[in-house]
């Protein structure tokens, strides 16, 4: 197409802005990468080298001697933002529907409201949550970490699959209703296998940001070591006397693996997810 | 028996009117089409009978039983939708099968069902495709096969035609109105194509501003339009409105001189039409021929081979369309002297209500 056509100079400051963006983006990775290959020593030694004789993957081995406990932190965080996801999707497939599709009293404040509570982060109501986790028993628990979790990404995830179920044609469920379905019948077997990039894109979402927001919970909620995700777990590799790096980023790579994983495997349907329907086929 | 009786039907959107009062029986086996400009409540009509939309007063009795307030299913009714609405998931058969499915019906009646819907339609080398690997004109047959599948007492049709191109739609024409003759249901057909609504019809009902204009065949809609508007929107090109005043009245017919020059002595019924009344004379372009009596400045030619439209004002302003035999000698820009027989002509009063023609063609045979 004549829209996709660009000068070579365009071309080139495309790509150089592109490559700005993702070294930004992508250095640290690198950075962690390389510290975690590096002995001790040589982090903090004089002249920076970028490169050395004795770099080795020995951190990824020795890490599981240093904190035994992180395999059991890394299913940590698996187990509770999948606990998350599932949970939140529970809650707010039926939530989006009924926002998408019927009409009821202070709908439109419901969803302001939804997204007023999307403003605060986790940590303004840290104290009033513990006190609701204490009374109801939950602390030091796997359910005082995924409660809150679930709680705080409700709004985002009605939000989210909301704007996707509206643009299901209604005349899809009005011809299921003229043929004797009910409202859940139809949401089962018509609604939801055309939500399904949708409800991906949802799950995704919440997921990585339960990832990213369990760390505070835990700290906060949390005393057992056996029950710690790994961003919290990650702290053992500070000790009395030092810090050993190169195993912390060799742990939080390892860690961070299975998310990538699923990323990289889920990718296209995130790009078809947020843009479908955006164009009449 | 399906008939379908409408009484008294009212719809409002909060204040706005859009169906006042609309009584309707239609009989057993009958194919009924709706057919009216856009928002006129043809649509909300359908879909009130279908069970989507509930009316504000009114009854619906389907077979002798009231079913207003009913669920779709236990009017026994089905309906087609404008978009198809195929459910893009599902194969073909499912897509058939899903009224059935959500009937529990046991798997070997399905199949029976479904292939025999499919039979009809010609579909059964498809069952197996999706929506989305179908042509147009495949997908409106899905769309009819999952409405059959269910054999319901009264069909109830969207404006099915109109996602077709023009010539699929011609061909689907003829289908829809064979398979009305093969399943020998009652069926109702909304819209806005008169053309569809002359084919297909048995009897016509005209909307208009969410009244019904006029109830009757193709043939009593074209040859004794009650109103101005059926006069206008049935028969193409549209019917010419020419204005003038009645000059007198007496056995013969009513005189009228026209604005633009010239008397016609009309067999009409003068039906208290007096000597000084403004009114319209409705001329169908293709009863116009070339002769004396009207003078057509031509703006525009149309040939089409068979026919010669030709467009243009008859005297300053009144706009004017005639359908002339093969290769007509206009040209544009140029006066053409045309006439009419008086028979032909169609004579409304100032409130657009149609005065009874005393001669008139044969109501089909």
């Amino acid at each position: 197409m004549m829209m996709d056509r660009y000068s070579l100079l365009q071309k080139i400051g495309i790509y150089l802005a592109v490559a700005i963006f993702l070294g930004f983006i992508l250095l640290p990775f690198v950075e962690m990468f390389v510290v975690s290959l590096r002995p001790l020593e040589h982090l903090f030694s004089s002249p920076y080298r970028f490169w050395g004789e004795n770099f080795s993957f020995d951190a990824y081995s020795r890490m599981w001697e240093t904190v035994p406990l992180l395999g059991r932190y890394i299913w940590n965080s698996i187990f509770i933002s999948g606990m998350v996801t599932g949970l939140t999707l529970i809650f707010v497939i039926p939530a989006a529907y009924a926002f998408a599709r019927l009409e009821f009293p202070f709908k439109n404040g419901t969803l302001g409201i939804f997204l007023a509570v999307n403003m605060f982060t986790g940590a303004v109501l840290l104290i009033p949550l513990y006190r609701v986790l204490r009374t109801l028993g939950l602390l030091n628990t796997y359910w005082a970490m995924i409660v809150p979790g679930v709680a705080f990404l409700i709004p985002t995830g009605i939000w989210l699959l909301r704007s996707y179920l509206e643009k299901i044609p209604r005349e899809l469920e009005e011809a299921a209703f003229v043929d004797g379905a009910s409202r859940l019948y139809t949401l089962r077997r018509v609604v939801l296998p055309l939500a399904v990039p949708g409800l991906i894109v949802v799950s995704v979402a919440v997921f990585i940001t339960a990832y990213a927001q369990q760390f505070l919970f835990a700290i906060t909620f949390n005393q057992v070591r056996e029950l710690q995700p790994l961003p919290a777990g990650l702290y053992e590799f500070i000790g009395y006397q030092d810090v050993t790096w190169n195993e912390m980023m060799a742990a939080s790579l390892t860690g961070v693996l299975p998310v990538m994983l699923i990323f990289l495997f889920l990718q296209k349907y995130l790009v078809a997810g947020l843009t479908a329907g955006a164009v009449k086929e | 028996m399906a008939t379908l009786d409408l009484e008294n039907i009212s719809k409002s959107f909060g204040s706005a009117k859009v169906l006042h009062d609309i009584d309707l029986a239609i009989r057993d086996k009958e194919f009924v089409v709706f057919v009216g400009p856009s928002g006129c409540g043809k649509s909300t009509l359908l879909r009130i009978i279908a069970g989507l939309e509930e009316s504000t007063a009114g009854k619906i009795v389907i077979g002798g039983q009231d079913v207003s307030g009913a669920h779709p299913v236990d009017r026994g009714i089905s309906m087609v939708f404008q978009s198809y609405a195929l459910y893009p998931h599902l194969s073909v058969f499912e897509n058939i099968a899903f009224p059935l499915r959500v009937q529990k019906m046991g798997a070997d009646d399905l199949k029976a069902r479904v292939h025999r819907a499919a039979d009809i339609l010609q579909l059964t080398d498809k069952l197996q495709l999706k929506p989305g690997q179908l042509s147009g004109g495949q997908r409106q047959r899905v769309a009819i096969g999952r409405s059959i599948v269910r054999e319901p007492k009264v069909f109830l049709f969207d404006e099915p035609l109109s996602n077709l191109d023009a010539a699929l739609r011609g061909d689907m024409r003829v289908e829809l109105s064979q398979l009305h003759r093969e399943l020998n249901a009652t069926m109702v057909y909304v819209t806005h194509d008169q053309v569809e609504a002359m084919t297909m019809a048995d009897r016509i009902v005209v909307l208009n501003g969410g009244r019904v204009e006029q109830f009757g065949t193709p043939m009593e809609l074209y040859h004794h339009p009650a109103t101005k508007f059926v006069a206008g929107f049935i028969g193409q090109p549209n019917m010419n409105f020419v204005p003038g005043v009645v000059a007198g009245v007496d056995a013969a017919g009513v005189a009228v001189d026209l604005d633009a020059g010239g008397r016609l002595v009309l067999p009409i019924e003068a039906d208290g039409a007096a000597k000084g009344d403004r009114v319209e004379v409705g001329m169908r372009p293709e009863d116009i021929r070339l002769g004396e009596g009207l003078s057509l400045n031509v703006k525009v030619i149309e040939r089409l081979g068979g026919v010669t439209l030709a467009y243009g004002a008859l005297g300053d302003d009144t706009r004017f369309c005639a359908a002339l035999d093969g290769v007509a000698p206009a040209r544009e820009g140029e006066p053409l002297a045309l006439s009419i027989d008086p028979a032909a002509c169609h004579l409304f009063n100032s409130d657009g209500r149609v005065m009874r023609r005393k001669a008139a063609p044969a109501l089909v045979a």
